[in-house]
C-alpha cells in the first residue's frame, strides 16, 4: 500500500493532503479546459472546444431529462450535474494518465508518514493521483448528494415523510450514499491498484515487459470504466435528487 | 479507512471547485445557450410575423387592384352613358333647331309669297281700271265706272285662284 502524506496525523480529523490537492488540480484542470471552450463563445458560429462543451451540456440536459421531464428541475439540477460530470471525468482519469510517487527513506512524523507506513509502502510516497481512489472522498461526494436529496425533500415534508411508511425505504438512505460512494471509489481504487501491480510484475530476462500488453488492455479498459463511473454517478445523483424534488415536478 | 477529515474537506473543496465551475465556466454557456435560444425564437417570430404581414399585404394589394379595375369599368361605363346622353342631346338640338329654322323659313316664304300676290293683285287692280277706263272712256259714265271696280275686286279672288 503507498503511503499518503495527512494533515493532523494523530487526531480524529486526519486529512489526507494529497486527495484534498488532486481534488483542486483536478478542478483547475476542468477549468482551464471548460475556460478554452467559453474564451470565445460565439452564439453562431461554435467551433473547437465549445462544440465539445456545447455537445457536454446537451448530454447532461437530456441525461436529466431522461430521468426528471420538469423543466423547473432541470433548471435547478444542471450546474451541479455538468460540474459533476466533467470534474469526475477528469478526476477519474487522473490516475490513468499518471500516478506520481517520490521515494522516502526516512519518515515525516508531522505528515503522518511513519516508519511503519512507509514500510509496507516501500518507501513509496504518493503525489498525484486519483481524488476519487480514496474512500472518504468518494463517501463525501455521496453524502454530499444525499444531504441535497433531503434538503430538497423538506420541501414538502407530507410527500416527504409519507415515503418513509414504507420501513425498506429507510434502509435505502443508509444503502444509496453508501452504494453511491463505494461504488466510485472502488472501480477507480481497483483500477489504479491494478496498474500498479501489471507495473510491478518482472520484467522477462529482465528486457521483454510481460506486463506491457496487459497494461495497455487494463489501461483502455480503465479509460472506459473511468468514463462509465462519472456517469454512473452522475445519473445516481440526478435520480436521487430528482426522487425527493417534489415541489419540482420530480419524485415518481 | 474511512478518515473524517478527508472526508468534511473533500466535500467542502468539492463545493469550491463546484462553485468555480459554475462561476466562470457554466454561467457563460449556460448564458450562450439562452441567448442562442432567444435568438432563435425571435428569428422565427420575426418570421412568422413577416410572412404574416406578406400575406395580408398581398391580399390588401389583391382587393385593391380589384376594386380600382371595379372603379375604372365604372368611371367607363358612366362616361359612355354620359356621351351617349350628351350626343343625343346635342343631336336633339340640333334637329330642332333645324325644324325651327325651316319653320321659320317657311313662314317668312309665306308671309313674302302673300306680300307679293297682295301687291300684285293691287297691280293688277289698279292696271284692270286704268285699262277699262282707257277702253270705256267715252261710253262709261261715273257711276258705271264705280260698279266695274266692284265687279273686277269681286271676280279678283277666281282669277287669283
Amino acid at each position: 500500500m503507498i503511503a499518503f502524506p495527512y494533515l493532523f496525523p494523530d487526531s480524529i480529523f486526519k486529512i489526507n493532503i494529497v486527495t484534498i490537492a488532486m481534488i483542486f488540480v483536478a478542478g483547475l484542470i476542468a477549468l482551464i479546459f471548460l475556460r478554452l471552450a467559453t474564451r470565445k463563445l460565439d452564439m453562431r458560429h461554435p467551433k473547437g472546444w465549445q462544440n465539445i462543451m456545447e455537445w457536454g451540456m446537451e448530454f447532461t440536459r437530456t441525461m436529466v431529462g431522461d430521468i426528471v421531464p420538469s423543466e423547473r428541475f432541470i433548471q435547478f439540477i444542471m450546474p451541479l450535474a455538468f460540474t459533476v460530470l466533467i470534474f469526475l471525468f477528469v478526476a477519474n482519469w487522473m490516475g490513468l494518465v499518471a500516478t506520481i510517487s517520490i521515494h522516502l527513506n526516512t519518515p515525516i512524523p508531522w505528515l503522518g508518514i511513519t516508519a511503519s507506513d512507509l514500510q509496507s509502502a516501500n518507501g513509496d510516497v504518493a503525489l498525484f493521483d486519483s481524488p476519487t481512489a480514496n474512500l472518504s472522498m468518494a463517501l463525501g461526494l455521496a453524502v454530499m448528494v444525499w444531504l441535497i436529496s433531503h434538503y430538497q425533500g423538506l420541501h414538502r415534508p407530507k410527500a416527504y415523510f409519507k415515503n418513509y411508511r414504507n420501513p425498506l425505504h429507510i434502509l435505502e438512505e443508509i444503502t444509496n450514499p453508501l452504494t453511491h460512494g463505494m461504488r466510485l471509489y472502488g472501480n477507480i481504487f481497483a483500477g489504479e491498484v491494478l496498474i500498479a501491480s501489471i507495473l510491478s510484475m518482472p520484467m522477462l530476462f529482465h528486457f521483454i515487459p510481460t506486463g506491457l500488453p496487459l497494461l495497455v488492455g487494463w489501461l483502455l479498459y480503465g479509460a472506459f470504466v473511468s468514463s462509465l463511473q462519472a456517469y454512473i454517478f452522475a445519473v445516481l445523483m440526478v435520480l436521487y435528487i430528482g426522487m425527493k424534488s417534489y415541489h419540482m415536478g420530480g419524485g415518481h | 479507512m474511512f478518515e473524517l477529515g478527508t472526508f468534511i474537506v473533500s466535500i467542502i473543496s468539492f463545493l469550491i471547485v463546484y462553485w468555480l465551475i459554475r462561476r466562470w465556466a457554466f454561467h457563460p454557456l449556460h448564458n450562450m445557450f439562452e441567448k442562442r435560444r432567444m435568438y432563435v425564437e425571435t428569428q422565427l417570430s420575426d418570421a412568422e410575423k413577416e410572412r404574416e404581414q406578406a400575406i395580408k399585404m398581398a391580399a390588401d394589394q389583391k382587393e385593391m387592384l380589384e376594386t380600382s379595375r371595379k372603379q375604372a369599368k365604372e368611371m367607363i361605363d358612366h362616361a359612355r352613358l354620359r356621351a351617349e346622353e350628351q350626343a343625343k342631346e346635342i343631336v336633339d338640338q340640333a334637329k330642332a333647331e333645324a325644324e325651327r329654322l325651316v319653320e321659320q323659313g317657311r313662314s317668312l316664304i309665306e308671309k313674302e309669297r302673300e306680300e307679293a300676290l297682295r301687291a300684285v293683285m293691287a297691280e293688277v287692280t289698279t292696271l284692270t281700271v286704268s285699262i277699262s277706263e282707257k277702253l270705256l272712256r267715252e261710253h262709261a259714265n261715273e257711276s258705271l265706272h264705280e260698279q266695274l271696280v266692284k265687279e273686277a275686286d269681286a271676280h279678283l279672288g277666281e282669277l287669283v285662284c
